[in-house]
């Protein structure tokens, strides 16, 4: 009886496998990616998800390209100035560019965008984080756009490049809240062919692009809710491509013909931290909800000296990530560039030194169970250590973190909290003793820079009650360095800061981890600082194999 | 009582059932910690003012209900706030006028993107819920028949595997045989096909649909065998069978006639009770094969706190299960007019 049923399937799979469409021989250079996720909207000002700033790339242009190397350079502009004092910058729009429609794109379309952005401050990147320096913006009959800053900033190019320039005529007419943008108008080296919400993004290729138009004719995202899925379907020739896998994935997709796969510092570069709370009691936030319930051993430098010096990064490299990562020094991670700090030398796995810090601290095991007491014998150094349910990987370092630093006498408390949960324990209520977490990076170091100030501590950015003046003074000041190779001293410095006060031990960058088949496309940018071959740099190079 | 009587009283039942499923579906997700405004946005670089606008936008900034001592016993909302301007009051009004609201993930009207996911839903179901059950049915009066032969261990043994197969690991499976046989394993139709003929169009998704229903049809056809199977051996015990046997008929007329509509009963109450339940989508199917179903949609607002789409889900979830019911029970008084006495 199964069996009989079997083949009716069969026969069913036979015939609807029939009814797929035939290749002919001048069919059309189709790219197909294949990825985890799908963009929560097109409206780029409600934006959030990273994979909906990933086909703004594709589809809008901006003031400036962000290349791979983390540098930028002037896109719809042919030229830049600025004025002696820093806060008026023009722009020189290029002649003859074109929206999708064939509508001419001009200075008068970037400074309604950049006004639209100011002026809603229900956009929670575009306004509230972008714009936060502009004053006002108009544009000039020479084809020029006037943007005039409320004071001189270091980092023009990373507040302007994800400020997608919006066709006017489209924009003027519609409720920028509520306005879905479907039909996506835009002028970049891709048009908005269809979209599916949770199941694809179609785009065409608009070959007359001013800088970059693509060689192949249409690019399709398509979405997988599941992992193994993915990785299927890159194998069996589904997809060309896909943006993500898991890592135990990789060694079996690196055996298969036909399939490369590449990882590397990914293009939002992103950081896994353990979180000290080391909030003071007289500096708790209290206006804000703080209660500050850390335990007081971890607002102690030595403990925490102690704790980076017993834990072994490349473990947890090797186990959680497969390899897949490069240890950790600060917030700023390698993926940064010039950014990072590469002369900070890291504590050495050394669990004897760790020992030796805690006694000569006067941490002792007084009881003989296993777990040092503070120096007053009051409280024994057992943390309780939380971290966001959704992670897949942190059960894992959890579990190891316990047993090393059990070697030193620390036993930890672990337990998952819903994120939303562990939100409000964390920031700035402080209700928590450690905590393992992570953050995706601006290509400017700003943002994650300013984690560490005492201004973040109320308003609930800073994770760990961290104060320092001297720190403090320096943020700002490389606020407003405008000098490139001063300000990249400033930053540096302050790394080292905050690597010498052990405000956190960072356990990785984890790397990503991409592939592509071989036999379909050639031309993926796979050699330089970054990797992302779903960006608009490697979609405008790559052709069919021939 | 009168079979309108009894109706008028089900149906009376049925509403005041979704009345309260509206008020807790309200509440529910309100006593979860957290914030729907920062759910999606934890980020360093993020202004006060902007998750401020972000609240206002959502009416997130009013607050949920303003007091009542006798009814808010854990004492939720503030009794100096006007209850016309309470986040329930407005929730309820929306709703009279047939609002659902728009998702604060995807800024889309809620109503829009439940439909769509819906619709996705109850292709894929319907369609193997239908096969499930024919099949099942099919299998079930087969082994009755020949109860305690070796065509009936054997049906037995099958199903009892088949409905003890864990549904994601039975799709990881099949996901992997049909991939390797050029089957499609994600999705609901191929990218770009929208500009084909419609019979293209048509084939394209029942491809698309072939593993995850035959996932669905496996997983439910056992259950409904091996319950048709002991129902129908049941019933062929009674003496009235007996007496069918004695009068001549055949065996397709005892089955016909007399015995499959009593053996009917358990089946119904089943496969009512699943089809209710199944509105919420098939969850692992859907995320084995990236199905856009209702059951994925689901999961996606929990993570991100979608308030709005969680109410509107839960209230379909809960209609469709009260729906069900009710059908199931004008089923039964028609199967067995005994139950109408009752």
């Amino acid at each position: 009886m199964k069996r009989k049923f079997l083949y009716v399937f069969l026969l069913l799979a036979l015939i609807l496998s029939a009814c797929g469409v035939g290749q002919s021989a001048d069919a059309p250079a189709v790219v197909r990616i294949g990825w985890g996720a799908s963009p929560d909207t097109l409206n780029p000002g409600n934006a959030i998800l990273a994979v909906s700033y990933t086909i703004f790339e594709l589809v809008y242009d901006s003031m400036y390209d962000l290349n791979l190397d983390g540098t930028f350079t002037l896109s719809i502009a042919e030229s830049a100035e600025v004025s002696d004092d820093g806060t008026v910058w023009t722009f020189k729009i290029k002649d003859g560019l074109k929206w999708h429609d064939g509508q001419p794109l001009t200075a008068e379309d970037v400074a309604f965008t950049y006004n639209l952005y100011l002026n809603t401050p229900e956009y929670p990147y575009l306004n509230g984080y972008y714009t936060t320096y502009f004053d006002s913006i108009e544009s000039t009959a020479n084809n020029e756009v006037v943007l005039t800053l409320t004071e001189a900033i270091p980092n023009i190019e990373s507040q302007l490049v994800f400020l997608y320039i919006l066709p006017k005529h489209v924009w003027e007419n519609v409720d920028k809240l509520e306005y879905e943008n479907f039909e996506m108008m835009g002028s970049g080296p891709f048009k908005m062919a269809e979209y599916v919400q949770n199941e694809f993004v179609r785009l065409t290729a608009n070959k007359e692009h001013f800088a970059t138009p693509p060689k192949v004719d249409e690019v399709i995202f398509q979405t997988f809710d599941n992992q193994d899925a993915l990785v299927q379907a890159i194998k069996t020739g589904q997809v060309d491509m896909i943006t993500e896998m898991s890592n135990t994935a990789v060694a079996n997709l690196k055996a298969e013909a036909n399939v490369e796969v590449i990882s590397g510092a990914p293009f939002s570069p992103g950081v896994t931290d353990i979180i000290f709370n080391q909030m003071l009691p007289e500096n708790c936030p209290v206006d804000e909800g703080g209660l500050c319930t850390g335990h007081p051993a971890l607002q102690d430098r030595n403990v925490r000296l102690a704790i980076a010096h017993a834990t072994n990064k490349q473990q947890l490299i090797d186990v959680i990530l497969l390899g897949l990562g490069t240890p950790g020094l600060t917030l700023i991670p390698d993926g940064l560039g010039v950014w990072y700090n590469d002369s900070l030398v890291d504590y050495e796995f050394d669990v004897a030194k760790a020992n030796q810090i805690l006694d000569d601290a006067g941490y002792a095991d007084t009881n003989g169970d296993g777990v040092r007491e503070t120096p007053d014998g009051s409280l024994p150094l057992t943390f309780r250590l939380n971290w966001p349910s959704d992670s897949i990987d942190t059960p894992r370092m959890a579990e190891l973190l316990t047993d090393m630093w059990k070697q030193i006498g620390i036993s930890l408390q672990p337990q998952a909290i819903d994120p939303d949960a562990l939100t409000a324990l964390c920031c700035p209520t402080f209700d928590f003793d450690i905590m393992i977490w992570g953050w995706v990076s601006d290509p400017d170091p700003s943002a994650l820079l300013y984690v560490y100030t005492t201004d973040a501590i109320p308003y609930g950015s800073s994770e760990t009650g961290y104060a320092n003046p001297r720190y403090d003074e320096l943020y700002n000041q490389q606020q407003v360095t405008l000098d490139f190779e001063a300000r990249k001293e400033i930053v540096w410095e302050m790394q080292k800061i905050v690597h010498d006060d052990v405000v956190y031990v960072i356990p990785y960058y984890a790397q990503s981890v991409q592939a592509y088949r071989t036999d379909r496309f050639t031309g993926w940018i796979t050699d330089q600082d970054k990797i992302e071959l779903s960006d608009v740099s490697s979609l405008v190079l790559i052709e069919p194999v021939k | 009582m009168n079979r309108s009587r009894i109706l008028l009283n089900k149906a009376a039942w049925a509403i005041f059932t979704i009345l309260f499923v509206i008020l807790l579906n309200f509440f529910l997700f309100r006593v979860l910690p957290g914030d729907p405004a920062r759910a999606g946005v934890r980020d360093p670089r993020l202004k006060a003012e902007a998750v401020e606008a972000l609240r206002v936008r959502f009416g997130l900034d009013k607050p949920i209900i303003n007091c009542f001592d006798s009814l808010n016993p854990i004492q939720i909302g503030d009794c100096g706030v006007n209850p016309l301007d309470t986040q329930f009051f407005i929730y309820v009004r929306n709703l009279l006028q047939g609002e659902l609201g728009f998702s604060y993930h995807t800024n889309r009207p809620v109503a829009e993107v439940l439909a769509e996911r819906l619709w996705n839903t109850v292709l894929l179901i319907g369609v193997g819920q239908i096969l499930a059950i024919v099949l099942g049915m099919g299998f079930g009066i087969f082994a009755a028949w020949r109860a305690r032969t070796s065509i009936d261990y054997v049906a037995v043994g099958t199903s009892l595997l088949l409905w003890s197969l864990p549904t994601f690991w039975l799709g990881i499976l099949l996901l992997f045989w049909g991939s390797a046989n050029g089957l499609p394993i994600a999705g609901k139709a191929t990218p770009g096909m929208s500009s084909m003929p419609l019979l293209q169009q048509w084939g394209d998704i029942a491809r698309h649909m072939f593993l995850p229903t035959l996932t669905y049809t496996i997983v439910f056809m056992g259950e409904y065998t091996l319950i048709m199977r002991s129902s129908l051996i049941d019933v062929l015990s009674e003496d009235y069978i007996l007496t069918a046997k004695a009068k001549g008929l055949s065996a397709f007329q005892i089955l016909k006639d007399h015995a499959l509509k009593n053996a009917m009963l358990p089946l119904v109450t089943v496969i009512a009770i699943n089809l209710g339940f199944t509105v919420a989508g098939a969850i692992q199917i859907e995320s084995v094969f990236s199905w856009p179903g209702l059951g994925s949609a689901i999961f996606e607002a929990v993570v991100r706190r979608d308030y709005p789409i969680l109410q509107g889900a839960f209230l379909l979830i809960a209609v469709a299960v009260i729906l069900a019911n009710f059908l199931a029970d004008l089923t039964y008084s028609y199967l067995d007019p005994r139950v109408q006495a009752e």
